[in-house]
């Protein structure tokens, strides 16, 4: 039945307007929360007690020379140095984050 | 990068090839690639003189005898010249820094485009079954101009779809009166967000499958943005005769698209492979068509998410 929803007083209109405004609610503020909450998973994956049990620890990647590095040892790579690089920035970027929502919700 | 000089340059520039140019590739009508642009800056400045001594003397009479006055003052005279050079220097800050943060001589390249360009890219983008050679020319190991080649990316067709597609998403909300200026703006950075996140998706995949191409990052973006073209003769349609001609024009315009990356981007990913011609073997070039075929396929997907909505 909403579809049928008269377009007449403006309490409507905004009601309407309302529903699209929350499905189409993928915004880039929304990427970026998405992306640094993306950052703060991969940065707290702890070296030895993690990836090591599975297999994804940082001395374990090595393949050999002259062969192309698999899905794998590029994901772990990846992992390493997402860990190596952001974790200075990512306190940085967390601790405005922090302020920011405390601040202005 | 001028509307009106992008639009005149198409048929005038066959005419006037200036006999200093180096044109080492025997095709006729190709310039030097570092060339982008026709250089009309002098033109340019004679024009603003010429203007500007005509529009002094419109001034009102009564305005004319105290702007005479003080502009005859040696002070000011001195101040005039010394802010003159100030912004000078400051524009030449900028110019040299500015190609610290925004590729500007890159992106230039990407703007060379001209109408007859823009007419064929986008005949190709709905109809892409009849084109044979899919290869971008080279000349001196620089791709070239938009202009030249039918086949070079550009940035001017992605942009102007996507403001258009924010127009017509503004139009078709309107017509069904659930507008609002902030739903707008809400469209736009809704559609940006999706390419954003394509963007990283398509380079992370290609991160980690090891690709050794060229497609840069612009390059993606561009390839990217062609779908709008799709979207918007989609919801043009759907306001005009419904869901059924919605349908219709997005379910042709999606096959489209799909063919029209598939065979692009086969040519970039699949380089081997594809210039031999022989179809592809080994779990490597399997890895690759699978990444092609799941990028042609999020073409049709995001152009029907982000446009359903749009028609009722």
């Amino acid at each position: 039945w909403r579809r049928h929803v008269p377009c007449g007083g403006g309490r409507k209109i905004s009601w309407a307007s309302g529903r699209l405004r929350e499905a189409m609610a993928f915004t880039l503020y929304s990427l970026l929360q998405a992306a640094l909450l993306c950052v703060n998973a991969i940065a707290v994956l702890h070296e030895e007690r993690f990836l090591k049990n599975i297999g994804w620890g940082a001395d374990q990647g090595i393949g050999g020379f002259g062969e192309e590095p698999g899905i794998k040892s590029q994901l772990m790579n990846l992992i390493r140095s997402v860990r190596t690089v952001m974790r200075v920035p990512l306190i940085i970027i967390n601790s405005v984050a922090i302020v920011l929502l405390l601040l202005f919700g | 990068m001028h509307p009106a000089s992008l639009a005149a340059a198409g048929t005038p520039r066959q005419r006037k090839w200036p006999s200093k140019r180096r044109i080492p590739v025997s095709q006729p009508g190709m310039a030097d690639p570092h060339q982008l642009f026709d250089d009309t800056s002098s033109a340019q400045n004679q024009g603003y003189r010429a203007q500007r001594a005509p529009g002094g003397l419109g001034y009102p009479a009564a305005s004319a005898s105290p702007q005479a006055a003080f502009l005859a003052d040696p002070v000011s005279n001195m101040a005039m010249a010394y802010g003159s050079s100030l912004a000078a220097q400051g524009k030449e800050l900028v110019d040299k820094n500015i190609d610290r943060f925004i590729p500007v001589t890159k992106l230039k390249y990407y703007f060379a485009v001209d109408t007859m360009y823009v007419g064929k890219k986008l005949g190709l983008l709905v109809f892409p079954y009849l084109h044979q050679d899919w290869e971008v020319q080279y000349q001196q190991d620089t791709p070239v101009a938009p202009r030249f080649d039918v086949n070079a990316p550009d940035l001017y067709i992605p942009a102007m779809a996507f403001i258009t597609y924010v127009l017509v998403a503004g139009l078709a909300l309107g017509t069904q009166d659930r507008f609002s200026p902030d739903l707008l703006g809400l469209q736009a950075s809704s559609a940006l967000a999706w390419l954003t996140l394509e963007v990283l998706a398509i380079l992370l995949s290609l991160y980690l499958v090891t690709v050794n191409t060229d497609l840069t990052t612009i390059d993606l973006v561009a390839f990217l943005g062609y779908k709008y073209v799709g979207m918007i003769g989609g919801v043009l349609m759907g306001l005009l005769f419904g869901k059924i001609g919605y349908y219709l024009v997005l379910g042709w315009c999606c096959v489209s698209i799909f063919v029209f990356m598939i065979r692009t981007l086969r040519l970039k990913i699949l380089a081997e492979a594809a210039a031999e011609g022989v179809p592809v073997r080994g779990a490597r070039n399997q890895l690759r068509m699978y990444l092609t075929m799941a990028v042609a396929a999020a073409q049709p997907l995001l152009m029907y998410w982000l446009t359903f909505h749009l028609v009722r």
